[in-house]
């Protein structure tokens, strides 16, 4: 299957919160970002911490400015976001 | 879910203390903790994944409380309980 | 902290479990021990020295490992296939203009193959919350203070990549070996939380 994404994209993080064990940590939820580069392809965490072995999937390393994150900072953070955090951004 | 673990970005906590010459353990039972949780994924008891989740199941106030490789076992014994391999009697302090 | 009484007694609890384990087989007997002396004797700050002296030396190395750090790492004779898998590693470049620092948020996944094992403050909560929200206040507590001009990118390692940062080579080392130079990288440099 094609990748959803490309270096570049403006992605929006779920603003879910999952019930378990998940990857896409709070201060990064419902934000807005850039995709890096895609950074493999993993299982999703959640899955594989309920003993499920996981579905494969694209892994992407996403860059918020600090500002998006906390409304302050002159800083970027990058996270590592599987795909299925991730919604496209028109 | 937001579980205590999840603190990146939370206020509050103090500034970061660094311990000069730090060793890799500070017991010889955390090298244990460490190794047997090695052991144990390779025998795929538990993956580490379910190690990481059965850590941000704790209590939060004892997760807080707890060190490190304390938390490493919590973890350890929790799973091994859950999966059967020993009882909580067998496991207990 | 924990007592002596304390320590001595999850001592007591580690020990009994792993003897119940190696007595049901669930675990080889002598295995733990293994595990520890290979991992003592394992990563160690001086292979991520030894990555990032190539790097000042040699360009060509140095575009490889950061377009695919784990083709690259051959090339000094290292790996990241150590572990339980194969990690995926990026490598990530200090400049004039942007300074980069390392995280998990969530708990504290580390190269341990390239810088050995972690300590202690980067397992810390203090370090975990902090370092995302306010950088420029963590690093000054590491007497490490930049110019207002450089730009901090924080990495939180939240999947299932390791990170490693390459330091600046510092000013006036023109001269010294490949050797020298790997001398001159800190294991905090390689994390970010100082300048070398």
């Amino acid at each position: 299957m094609a990748d959803r994404f490309v270096p570049g994209d403006r992605v929006r993080t779920r603003s879910v919160d999952p019930a378990g064990h998940t990857r896409l940590p709070r201060y990064a939820r419902g934000a807005l970002g850039t995709v890096v580069e895609r950074a493999g392809v993993h299982p999703l965490a959640d899955d594989r911490a309920r003993g499920l072995p996981g579905a494969a999937e694209p892994v992407w390393h996403v860059r918020f400015e600090a500002t998006e994150l906390f409304g302050t900072g002159d800083h970027a953070v990058t996270v590592e976001v599987w795909d299925s955090y991730l919604e496209a951004v028109s | 879910m937001s579980r205590i673990n999840d603190v990146g970005g939370v206020v509050g906590f103090p500034a970061v203390v660094q311990e000069p010459d730090e060793p890799p353990f500070h017991a010889d039972w955390e090298a244990h903790v460490f190794a047997l949780n090695g052991a144990l994924i390779k025998a795929g008891v538990y993956n580490l994944d379910e190690f990481r989740d059965a850590q941000e199941r704790m209590d939060p106030q004892a997760h807080l409380a707890a060190s490190y490789y304390e938390r490493w076992f919590t973890a350890i014994t929790t799973l091994l309980a859950e999966k059967g391999v020993a009882t909580p009697a067998e496991l207990g302090g | 902290m924990s007592s002596d009484h304390g320590s001595s007694a999850i001592s007591e609890r580690v020990r009994r479990v792993e003897a119940l384990l190696e007595q049901r087989g669930v675990i080889a007997a002598g295995e733990v021990d293994r595990r520890i002396e290979e991992f003592l004797a394992g990563g160690s700050p001086a292979n991520g020295a030894r990555i990032v002296a190539r790097a000042w030396v040699d360009d060509g190395f140095r575009d490889r490992l950061l377009a695919d750090a784990n083709a690259a790492l051959p090339e000094v004779g290292l790996s990241m296939a150590g572990g339980i898998q194969e990690q995926r590693l990026k490598v990530v470049a200090n400049s004039a203009t942007e300074h980069h620092v390392l995280v998990c948020t969530l708990c504290s996944c580390y190269p341990i193959a390239l810088l050995g094992p972690s300590p202690s403050w980067y397992k810390s909560e203090a370090y975990r919350s902090r370092v995302v929200r306010d950088p420029r206040g963590v690093l000054a507590e590491f007497g490490t203070t930049l110019p207002d001009d450089v730009r901090i990118s924080v990495w939180d390692a939240s999947a299932e990549s390791r990170y490693m940062v390459l330091p600046v080579r510092p000013a006036g080392t023109g001269s010294l070996s490949e050797t020298e130079l790997a001398a001159l990288v800190t294991r905090n440099g390689l994390i970010g939380t100082a300048l070398l």
